[in-house]
């Protein structure tokens, strides 16, 4: 397989962005000004309680062997304690974890259930009237509204009328699914509309590139029928660049789900790192972002790969570059 | 009337940021069936424009204002979308210059060979058949390569496999070999032309290569200005020119031209000619480059060489 010959270098560069990100997250808690466990624990902490800190974070030691303490740790899934709230991190991201993979998953799903019908539709009408001015629309609504004014747009009007769905009761998918599906329909669709907006807009650009491709007009001048050409040549080129972009949608789900699960009251990972910020809570921290590093790392390498397969020359393009 | 294709007075106008371009002026060929028409003229003299006319195939910023053509009695430039689609499918084939970005690149050869070919038999061995007819070595192997993984010979096989699969009744075949290494051109066009006999179609094939057409082609017509300015017997046209393109190529090549014979001189081009009005010392140093090379890639119909050299 063509993957083979690339798939290895690609593996090890994303451990490399890991093992960088990890040595930054790190650094940069460290690197606060002052007392480490003063400003950890705050100024109402006793000198016992700071002790017991720096025992823990290993503060004896040099700074490479902490972060190899903290890494290791880290890697065996072992966050240590919320400084706030005493648990194990792991343990309260653990349970946090479903709701906002299932939150981040409805909206990817909403994003390519309507982007990319919507951007074919436009790339394939751009000449009518009607396809330019649906890509005007779906564009001009995803950018000029960002999800914080459109979250909280959603809940004043959910709140304020019965609309059938209601805000602020949340059920935890993992007690019962499809209820929690049903309570993350309106966030989940908050989150998607700037990712349907930029999806549809890669899908419609992509597909009027390929459009003017010879092989394109090889088909035509075989005679063949124009859905015909879509469905077989046309798509599978188009979605060359939009896999490309799904890379970044899938950080901007990761930082949108921050502001939705805030604004709408949703007790996913998003709205626990908003609160261990407000706390200061290191460890929670650490974890969440590096947590969201290693999302984002894996789900690039699986775009690539899925890249990879649908596009035979990409393989060798890497290839190329690696050597 | 007895034409199968019967290109009538034609104008065609491309229209880039608000100029016009005028590609064809009164253009008018008529082909009888089982012709073989070689379409000469310089570069930017309309050929390509008036070969893709015949399918409607032209791009979108072109108009066609006056004049009609007719394949088989039809009149292309009036057909509705699914009658057009019909005779581009059951009546025409075309071969593009570029054979390479005329394939599908993120599809395997196998895979798009079989789609071109719906409504025929498609199964593997008949996959394997059509590219054992256009002479490609190890098909199966091929069937499973991507575009970019064969070579520009390869893909023009494919191609003219493809197209020929259909046995169209009208061949258009715009430069198909001016892409590809000059030791297969010339096993290229006696495939084409093999199989267009075999199959008994028209040919209009749009060359350059004054060599190769008067080699194969009965006929040919010369453009300039998107017009046609002079057609006959390639013999007659090649041979005892009246434009003074024509005139140009005579004054090149003194020995004349027979069809269906070797032709003795090197290949020069209408454009070379016409700038050997020009500048005739500019133009002999060239000839005589275009001599050196020819020598170098004699034109033998013996296959050439391992070709297709594939990357993996
Ligand atoms: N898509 C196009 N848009 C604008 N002008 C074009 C286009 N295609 C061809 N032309 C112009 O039309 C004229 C005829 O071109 P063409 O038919 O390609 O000639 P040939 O095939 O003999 O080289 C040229 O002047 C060329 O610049
Ligand atoms: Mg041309």
């Amino acid at each position: 397989m063509r993957l083979l010959h690339w798939l290895p270098g690609r593996l090890l560069s994303a451990i490399v962005v890991l093992l960088g990100a990890s040595i930054l997250i790190f650094a940069a808690v460290r690197s606060l000004p002052g007392d480490f466990a003063q400003i950890v624990l705050g100024p109402l902490s006793n000198e016992e309680q700071r002790e017991q800190l720096r025992q823990s974070f290993g503060f004896d030691r040099s700074l490479p062997e902490q972060y190899l303490l903290w890494l290791g740790n880290a890697a065996r899934g072992d966050f240590g304690l919320s400084l706030a709230s005493q648990q194990p991190v792991l343990d309260e991201l653990a349970s946090r974890l479903p709701v906002t993979a299932l939150l981040a998953g409805m909206a990817m799903l909403v994003t390519i259930a309507i982007g990319i019908p919507l951007g074919v539709y436009a790339g394939t009408h751009a000449s009518t009237g009607r396809g330019s001015a649906a890509a005007r629309i779906v564009s001009t609504i995803g950018i000029s509204f960002p999800e914080f004014v459109l979250g909280c747009l959603v809940v004043f009007l959910f709140s304020r009328f019965d609309l059938g769905l209601s805000v602020g009761a949340f059920t935890s998918p993992t007690t019962d699914f499809g209820r929690g599906v049903v309570s993350l329909l309106l966030p989940a669709l908050v989150l998607s509309v700037f990712c349907v907006a930029a999806t549809a807009r890669t899908t419609r650009d992509a597909v009027i590139g390929v459009l003017v491709e010879p092989h394109i007009a090889a088909s035509v001048a075989r005679g063949e029928p124009k859905g015909f050409i879509i469905r077989h040549h046309v798509l599978r080129n188009a979605l060359i660049p939009v896999l490309t972009l799904t890379a970044t949608i899938t950080a901007y789900l990761l930082g949108g789900a921050v502001i939705v699960e805030r604004v709408f009251n949703v007790p996913g990972i998003g709205s626990y790192l908003v609160l261990a910020l407000d706390r200061r809570d290191y460890t929670v921290i650490q974890a969440g972002v590096l947590l969201a590093t290693a999302v984002f790392v894996i789900a690039s390498l699986l775009i690539d790969v899925l890249t990879g397969l649908v596009d035979p020359r990409v393989s060798v393009a890497k290839k190329g570059r690696g050597a | 009337m007895s034409a199968i294709l019967d290109i009538q007075d034609v104008t065609v106008e491309y229209s880039t940021g608000g100029t016009i371009v005028r590609a064809l002026d009164g253009a008018s060929l008529a082909v009888r069936a089982g012709e073989t028409v070689g379409l000469v003229g310089e570069s930017g003299s309309g050929k390509s424009t008036l070969g893709s006319l015949v399918g409607r195939l032209l791009p979108g910023n072109a108009s066609y204002p006056e004049g009609r053509v007719l394949v088989d009695g039809h009149d292309v430039l009036q057909l509705g979308v699914k009658e057009l689609r019909t005779l581009r499918r059951e009546q025409l084939g075309f071969i593009p210059q570029d054979p390479i970005s005329a394939l599908d690149p993120t599809m395997r050869i196998g895979r798009q060979l079989e789609l071109a070919l719906r409504g025929l038999p498609n199964d593997r061995a008949a996959l394997v058949g059509h590219l054992e007819r256009v002479r490609m070595r190890e098909p199966e192997r091929v069937l499973r390569l991507f575009p970019h993984e064969i070579s520009g010979g390869m893909a023009q096989r494919i191609v003219i496999a493809m197209t020929m699969a259909r046995s169209p009744r009208i061949l258009i075949a715009d430069e198909p070999t001016a892409a590809l290494d000059s030791n297969v051109r010339s096993e290229v066009t006696k495939l084409v032309f093999g199989l267009a006999r075999d199959a008994g179609t028209t040919v209009l094939w749009l060359s350059h290569d004054l060599r190769s057409v008067g080699r194969w082609c009965e006929r040919v017509a010369v453009m300039y200005a998107g017009r046609v300015v002079e057609d006959g017997p390639a013999e007659q046209v090649l041979g005892s020119p009246t434009h003074p393109y024509t005139v140009a190529l005579a004054a090149a090549d003194p020995a004349g031209v027979q069809p269906g014979e070797r032709i003795e001189t090197s290949s020069v081009d209408v454009a070379t000619l016409a700038e050997s009005f020009r500048d005739d010392e500019r133009a002999a140093k060239r000839r005589a480059k275009t001599r050196k090379t020819d020598a170098e890639s004699a034109d033998d119909p013996e296959p050439a060489p391992e070709e297709e050299v594939v990357a993996r």
